[in-house]
C-alpha cells in the first residue's frame, strides 16, 4: 500500500511527471468524446483533428523553447498572416511559387533576427518588441492586400496543406517532424542545455561565459521562421491567403505553450507538453462541435481547463518541493 | 530574545542564542561571516520563523512569524541595500508605511504627508532635506536618513540596520551616526551590524557577538578593546581550517593588472598573481573589492582603464565568454541569484562552464555529464542524491562545491573568486580550502576577493587590503587577521604597510 502510495507521489514529481499527467488527462479526453459521440472515433473526424491542429501546433513548437529561454514572440501569428500573403502576391506576379515560400519564410526570418536584436543587445522587453512587430507586420499584410482574400492555387503547393500521406494529413507530418526536430535540438544538443540554462538564470549564464544573447536571438529567428511555415501551410490549405487569417489564434497558441507546462518566467517546459496540449486544445473544440455546444462554450470551457492545468502544475512543483 | 534555535536542511545555524536589547540602547551585533548574526536579525523581522525560543517585547511574549507582525510589533528593519522607491519624493516614501494603515481608498492628504514627513526629519536633525524631492535625486547617506525617518513615522520601537554604512563616506558615516545617536536619546532600541570595528566602537553602548550559531562574548564598549571582540568573534577556527601548505610559487606571473581603473569604484589598482600562487584581497563591503573580479573577467566593462596581461601577452576584457577563452575562471559571490542554475541538475551544473566538452559526436551525453558529476561527488564530497538532483535543493555549502569545481578544468588558468565561503558551512569551508590549495599545488593561479579577513589570512600566500577602490596595503608573508583589519581602517595613503605581517 504505501509503496504503491509512494510510487504514485514518484510518478506526480518526477521530472516527466508535468507531460505524463497531460497524457493521462489527453487519453481521459479521448475516452469521454468516444462515449458521448459516435463520430468522433472514427478516422475522418481524427484526420480533421490532426489537420486542424497542425497550424496551432507548428507555431507553439517553435514558440517553446523561446519562453523556456525566457523570450516571448507574439509576432508569430501576424508572421503567419503575411508569410501566406506575400507566397499569393509573389506567385500572382509570375514567380515560381517554391521561390515564393522562400522568400516568405526569409521574410520571418528578417522579423526574427529584429525581434531578437531588439530584445538581447538593446533590451528591450520582449512582450513590447513583439507587440509592435506583431502590429507592424499585421499592417504590412494589411496594405499589400488591401484586406482582401488573395487565391494561391497550385496543386504541388496545396498538397502540403490538403495532401495526405498513408492517410495521414499532409499538415499533421509537417507539424510532427518539426516537433521531433526541435525535441531533438533542446534535448540532444549542447544548444537545447543552453536553452533551459539561459532562461533559469540569464546572469548565471553569462557569468559561466554561455552565449546568451546568441541563444535568443536564434530562438526568435526559428519562432518567426515557423511562423512562417505555419502561413505557407494555411495558405495551402485553404487555397487562399487572408491577411488576418492568423491572428486570432495567437492567443490559442500562447495558451498551449503554458498549459504544455512551460514556465513563462523561463527555465521549465517541453516541446512534447505543448504538442500534448496543442492535441488537447484542438481535441476539446472538436468533441463539443460535434455536441453542438456553441463555440461561445467553447471559449469558456477552454479558459477553465488553462486554470486548472496551471493550478495542477503549480500542486506538483510544491508537491516537488518538499 | 532567548534560547533561539534554528537549522537549516538538518545544520543547526543557531543554537540556544540570547540576546536583548534595552530601550535607548545601541547594541552593535557582531561575528564573523556565517556566525549566525543575519539569521537571528532575520528572526527577529519574521523573514525566518524560529525552531526554538522565544522572543518578547517589553517584557510580553510575541510571535512574529511573518515582517507584517515585526512591523506590527515596533520592529524596523533597514537591509544593506537602500530599499526606497528612488521615483517617489521624500515625503511619499516616509509615508508609504503609514498609508497602510488607513483605507486603501483614503484621499491621500499632500499636506498632511508633508508635515508627517518634516516633522520626523526635524526629530533626527534633518530638516533640510527637502520633502518633495524624488528620492533618487539625494545622496546615499541622505537615503538612509530617508529610510530611518521612515521606520519613524510608523513608530518603530526597535531599529535593525546591517551595514548601514557600507556605501558612505566617512563624513556622510558621520552624518548618520548623528541620527542614530538622537535617536537613542528619544528612547529607539538600535541594533546595529557591522563588519567595521571602528564605527562600531564609537557608536555602540554594548557589543553581542556571535560566533558559529553560539553566543560567544557580551562587551559594555567603554569597557572592553578591539582584541578582547577580535578574539571573540575568531575564536580558534582559524587553526582547524586551513592547512599548512608550503607555497607552490612559480616564477613567472600569468595575471599582472598594472593601474587599473573602472568608474570611480576602482582606482590605479595594480596586482600580480604567478601560476600556483593563491593571492587574496581583502576588502569591507563597499570597498570596490566586489567589482574586480567582475571587471578582470569581463562581466562589468566600460571605462576600463590600465593595462591587463595573462601569461604575458596583452588582455582586454570584453565579456565573460572571452575571459573563458583566455583562460580565466570566475566563481561569483552571489551564488543563489547570480551562480547556481536552479531548475538544472547538479551534472548540468557541473559541465555548464564547459558543455561542448561533454559530447558525444554532434550530440550532448547525458553519459559523459554524470560521468563527470559522479567524479566530483565522490572527490568533492558533494552530498546530493545523485548526478541528476535539481540544483536548487543542495544545501548552500553543497552548491558552492559545485560553482568552484564546474571552473576546475585544464583550461581554466587563473580562478578567481569572489567570496568564495559566503553561506557556507564549516565543513564545506574547510573542503573548499583545501582543494584550492590542492590546485594551487598543481598551478592555478587563484585570486581571492572577500570580506572575510580570516579567510584571506589563513588561505592565502600573499594578501592585498583594498579600501574605496585602491591597494592600501600589501602583505607578503601570512598576514594575519588583526593587521588586515587594521590596514582597512588606516587612511589612503598612509596605509600602504611594510611587507612584514605580524604572525
Amino acid at each position: 500500500m504505501s509503496t504503491q502510495r509512494r510510487k504514485i507521489t514518484q510518478l506526480l514529481t518526477g521530472p516527466a511527471s508535468g507531460v505524463l499527467i497531460l497524457l493521462a488527462f489527453y487519453i481521459a479526453l479521448l475516452v469521454l468524446f468516444t462515449f458521448i459521440s459516435p463520430f468522433f472515433m472514427t478516422t475522418r473526424n481524427l484526420t480533421s483533428i490532426a489537420s486542424n491542429v497542425a497550424f496551432i501546433g507548428l507555431m507553439a513548437a517553435a514558440g517553446t523553447p523561446l519562453i523556456i529561454a525566457g523570450g516571448l514572440d507574439l509576432s508569430v501569428a501576424a508572421v503567419a498572416g503575411l508569410s501566406g500573403v506575400l507566397i499569393a502576391l509573389l506567385n500572382a506576379a509570375g514567380w515560381p511559387i517554391w521561390f515564393a515560400v522562400a522568400a516568405a519564410i526569409g521574410m520571418g526570418a528578417c522579423v526574427g533576427l529584429a525581434n531578437g536584436f531588439l530584445a538581447t543587445r538593446l533590451k528591450l522587453n520582449p512582450l513590447i518588441v513583439t507587440l509592435a512587430t506583431m502590429s507592424i507586420v499585421g499592417g504590412v499584410a494589411l496594405i499589400l492586400t488591401g484586406g482582401l482574400t488573395k487565391p494561391v492555387m497550385q496543386p504541388s503547393f496545396n498538397w502540403i496543406g490538403q495532401g495526405r500521406v498513408f492517410g495521414v494529413p499532409a499538415p499533421a507530418l509537417l507539424m510532427l517532424s518539426v516537433y521531433i526536430g526541435l525535441a531533438l535540438l533542446i534535448r540532444m544538443t549542447h544548444f537545447g542545455r543552453y536553452v533551459y540554462a539561459v532562461g533559469g538564470n540569464p546572469e548565471a549564464s553569462r557569468l559561466i561565459g554561455l552565449p546568451v544573447n546568441r541563444v535568443q536571438v536564434v530562438l526568435y529567428v526559428i519562432s518567426a521562421m515557423s511562423g512562417a511555415v505555419a502561413g505557407a501551410m494555411l495558405a495551402a490549405m485553404l487555397g487562399a491567403a487572408a491577411p488576418a487569417a492568423a491572428s486570432p489564434h495567437l492567443l490559442t497558441v500562447i495558451a498551449a505553450i503554458i498549459l504544455g507546462g512551460t514556465s513563462l518566467a523561463g527555465g521549465r517546459g517541453s516541446v512534447w507538453g505543448t504538442l500534448l496540449a496543442v492535441l488537447i486544445l484542438g481535441t476539446l473544440n472538436n468533441g463539443l462541435t460535434l455536441n453542438n455546444v456553441s463555440s461561445f462554450w467553447q471559449d469558456v470551457t477552454r479558459g477553465v481547463v488553462l486554470i486548472l492545468a496551471v493550478g495542477v502544475d503549480q500542486l506538483r512543483i510544491h508537491l516537488q518541493a518538499r | 530574545m532567548s534560547g533561539i534555535g534554528k537549522r537549516f536542511g538538518g545544520v543547526a545555524v543557531l543554537r540556544d542564542v540570547a540576546f536583548h536589547v534595552e530601550a535607548g540602547e545601541i547594541v552593535a551585533l557582531l561575528g564573523a561571516n556565517g556566525a549566525g548574526k543575519s539569521t537571528l536579525m532575520k528572526i527577529l523581522t519574521g523573514v525566518y520563523t524560529l525552531d526554538e525560543g522565544r522572543v518578547e517585547i517589553g517584557g510580553k511574549p510575541v510571535v512574529i512569524a511573518e515582517p507584517k507582525d515585526a512591523v506590527g510589533a515596533g520592529i524596523s528593519f533597514l537591509p544593506q541595500e537602500i530599499s526606497l522607491m528612488p521615483e517617489m519624493t521624500v515625503a511619499e516614501n516616509i509615508c508609504l508605511g503609514l498609508m497602510g494603515r488607513q483605507s486603501s481608498l483614503a484621499l491621500t492628504d499632500r499636506a498632511d504627508m508633508d508635515a508627517t514627513a518634516k516633522r520626523v526629519l526635524t526629530q533626527i536633525g534633518f530638516a533640510h532635506i527637502p520633502t518633495f524631492e524624488p528620492v533618487g535625486h539625494l545622496s546615499v547617506a541622505e537615503q538612509r536618513v530617508v529610510e530611518i525617518a521612515r521606520a519613524l513615522a510608523t513608530d518603530a520601537r526597535i531599529l535593525v540596520m546591517d551595514e548601514p554604512t557600507a556605501a558612505l563616506s566617512e563624513q556622510d558615516a558621520q552624518t548618520l551616526f548623528d541620527a542614530l545617536r538622537s535617536l537613542r536619546d528619544g528612547g529607539t532600541s538600535i541594533v546595529y551590524i557591522s563588519h567595521y570595528l571602528s564605527e562600531v566602537f564609537k557608536l555602540a553602548d554594548r557589543i553581542e557577538v556571535l560566533r558559529d550559531g553560539l553566543n560567544a562574548g557580551s562587551f559594555r564598549t567603554d569597557q572592553t578593546d578591539v582584541d578582547a571582540v577580535l578574539e571573540a568573534m575568531l575564536g580558534r577556527v582559524a587553526d582547524k581550517l586551513f592547512d599548512h601548505r608550503a607555497s607552490s610559487r612559480r616564477d613567472g606571473e600569468f595575471l599582472t593588472v598594472s593601474n587599473l581603473s573602472w568608474r570611480d569604484k576602482l582606482t590605479d589598482v595594480s596586482l600580480g598573481v604567478r601560476p600556483g600562487e593563491i593571492v587574496g584581497i581583502f576588502g569591507l563591503v563597499g570597498s570596490g573589492v566586489e567589482h574586480l573580479g567582475k571587471v578582470i573577467f569581463g562581466a562589468e566593462t566600460g571605462d576600463v582603464s590600465g593595462t591587463i596581461h595573462l601569461d604575458g601577452s596583452p588582455y582586454y576584457p570584453r565579456t565573460p565568454s572571452y575571459g573563458k577563452s583566455r583562460g580565466i575562471g570566475y566563481v561569483t559571490a552571489e551564488r543563489k541569484t547570480d551562480g547556481i542554475l536552479s531548475e538544472l541538475s547538479v551534472s548540468q551544473n557541473l559541465a555548464a562552464a564547459f558543455w561542448s566538452d561533454y559530447r558525444n559526436g554532434p550530440f550532448a551525453s547525458r553519459t559523459a555529464e554524470s560521468r563527470l558529476a559522479h567524479r566530483w561527488i565522490e572527490s568533492f564530497g558533494i552530498r546530493t542524491s545523485g548526478p541528476d538532483q535539481i540544483m536548487r535543493f543542495l544545501s548552500g555549502g553543497n552548491q558552492q562545491k559545485v560553482c568552484v569545481a564546474r571552473w576546475l578544468h585544464e583550461d581554466v588558468r587563473l580562478l578567481i573568486l569572489e567570496e568564495p565561503t559566503r553561506g557556507v558551512d564549516l565543513g564545506a569551508r574547510r573542503d573548499i580550502y583545501h582543494w584550492l590549495g590542492d590546485y594551487a599545488a598543481q598551478g592555478l593561479a587563484i585570486l581571492i576577493l572577500s570580506s572575510d579577513a580570516e579567510e584571506i589570512a589563513g588561505l592565502c600566500d600573499r594578501a592585498l587590503v583594498m579600501n574605496r577602490g585602491r591597494i592600501v596595503g600589501r602583505f607578503d608573508a601570512n598576514a594575519d587577521t588583526a593587521a588586515l583589519m587594521a590596514a582597512t581602517a588606516s587612511d589612503q595613503r598612509q596605509g600602504e604597510m611594510p611587507a612584514s605581517g605580524t604572525q
